[in-house]
């Protein structure tokens, strides 16, 4: 039997999982799916089949960063770029 | 940012948009479901005693400071004055889920009041209310109302964890349990996920010791479920373009999306007639922004557009007013 982490201990680790990530960020999963697959989002996996594990600080900077250029009226085309810079 | 219990995560997303002062179906589902989920925690937290099959858990439980209101209320009803029960993990779960409206009643002030503590949950009027028929009856309708960012948490966590390959916890899988008993997994999941939805359901029965002992527990009522679903689709299929334009002509089709808002005076101009209803809506604590003045205003209303559409219905005499019906975006 396997137990959900507490918020407390998400925000100290230094990995966490897809869904952790949208506890933590409150971005819904269909938006952190799709900046994962556009390739926004820093991930690592150690076999194809198993799951990704992100590195929590990198990616939550990384996804207000977006939010952020989001807010300014950027396109994903356009942030792609800027933070491929 | 607070750690929910998998009861209060769970009511977030079901009583959302649910009727807080009148005891609906959709609501009893709800309820029972939570009321399973407080024996659900009670049983992750390692409570029960276990002796072979059975589940045994002692009246002392009630009194632990680690036992939150809500549970102590669900125990309460379980107990009434015996001092131990024993059961098996499916008894317990039934017995939780088939309380009487009275108690669950009881169970959901003790759960929303928790959440109310955390500004998680609130009380909002409902437009329905503004209603000719409603005003004159003198009935006062509110329902519940999440916190978007919280509720969007929890739908979106649920789902993420479902839909991405990867171990469940124990907390997703009671949760998705839940979900399926409520009948609520169709509002978070969409049709095409829900295949996915059910692949995992499989796996995690062969997989999981608790998922193979829960999944075999149904407390859902057929009659309940299938009431449930006709509503909901009764209101989705009127939300369509051409749904609207029909319960504009028959308004008892789906009175939650044609409200009826009588004006004071009889033939009057068009601002007359929108400072009446502004009136009215305001009167009833709701946020109104005239997005478009003129014969048929576009008004914003709590967050949804619908327009105001002059019409008039058939009393003793015929009473002028103006409809408000869904705007199409």
């Amino acid at each position: 039997m396997s137990r959900q982490r507490s918020l407390e201990k998400i925000a100290a680790s230094e990995y966490v999982s897809i869904g952790e990530l949208v506890r933590l960020t409150g971005s819904r999963y269909s938006t952190l799916k799709f900046y994962t697959e556009e390739g926004m989002l820093p991930f690592e996996q150690e076999e194809e089949n198993l799951t990704r594990r992100f590195p929590r600080e990198k990616t939550v900077a990384r996804i207000h960063e977006i939010q952020g250029m989001k807010k300014q009226g950027c396109s994903i085309p356009e942030i792609k770029k800027l933070l491929q810079e | 940012m607070e750690d929910l219990t998998l009861a209060q995560g769970f009511a977030i997303i079901s009583l959302n948009a649910l009727d807080s002062r009148h005891m609906t179906t959709a609501k009893r589902m709800a309820l029972r479901c939570i009321s399973a989920a407080a024996i659900l925690e009670l049983y992750l937290k390692g409570c029960f005693t276990e002796k072979e099959e059975q589940l045994v858990l002692n009246r002392e439980v009630l009194v632990q400071p680690n036992v939150l209101l809500y549970q102590a209320e669900v125990l309460r009803h379980i107990f009434k004055k015996k001092t131990s029960l024993e059961g098996t993990f499916a008894w317990w779960l039934m017995k939780a889920s088939a309380l009487s409206d009275k108690s669950l009643k009881k169970v959901e002030h003790a759960i929303t009041d928790s959440l109310k503590g955390l500004n998680l949950v609130e009380e909002i009027p409902t437009l329905l209310g503004c209603d000719l028929l409603y005003v004159t009856a003198e009935i006062t309708m509110r329902e519940y109302r999440s916190n978007s960012l919280e509720y969007n948490r929890q739908v979106e966590g649920t789902r993420s964890e479902v839909l991405e390959e990867g171990e469940l916890t124990d907390e997703d899988i009671a949760k998705l349990w839940l979900l399926r008993e409520s009948a609520c997994l169709n509002e978070i999941f969409t049709k095409k996920e829900l295949d996915n939805v059910l692949i995992r359901f499989n796996e995690l029965y062969q997989s999981s010791r608790l998922a193979k002992r829960l999944f075999e527990v149904c407390i859902h009522h057929m009659a309940e479920t299938a009431v449930k679903n006709f509503l909901s689709f009764k209101k989705q299929i009127m939300s369509t373009p051409v749904g609207t334009g029909i319960n504009f002509d028959f308004p008892f089709i789906e009175r939650s999306q044609s409200v009826f808002i009588d004006t004071e005076a009889m033939f009057s101009k068009p601002e007359k007639r929108l400072e009446d209803v502004l009136k009215r809506l305001n009167h009833y604590g709701h946020e109104v922004t005239v997005i478009r003045a003129g014969v048929v205003p576009l008004l914003k209303i709590d967050n949804v557009l619908y327009e105001a559409v002059p019409d008039a219905v058939m009393g003793k005499i015929p009473i002028q007013g103006m409809r408000l019906r869904r705007y199409q975006i």
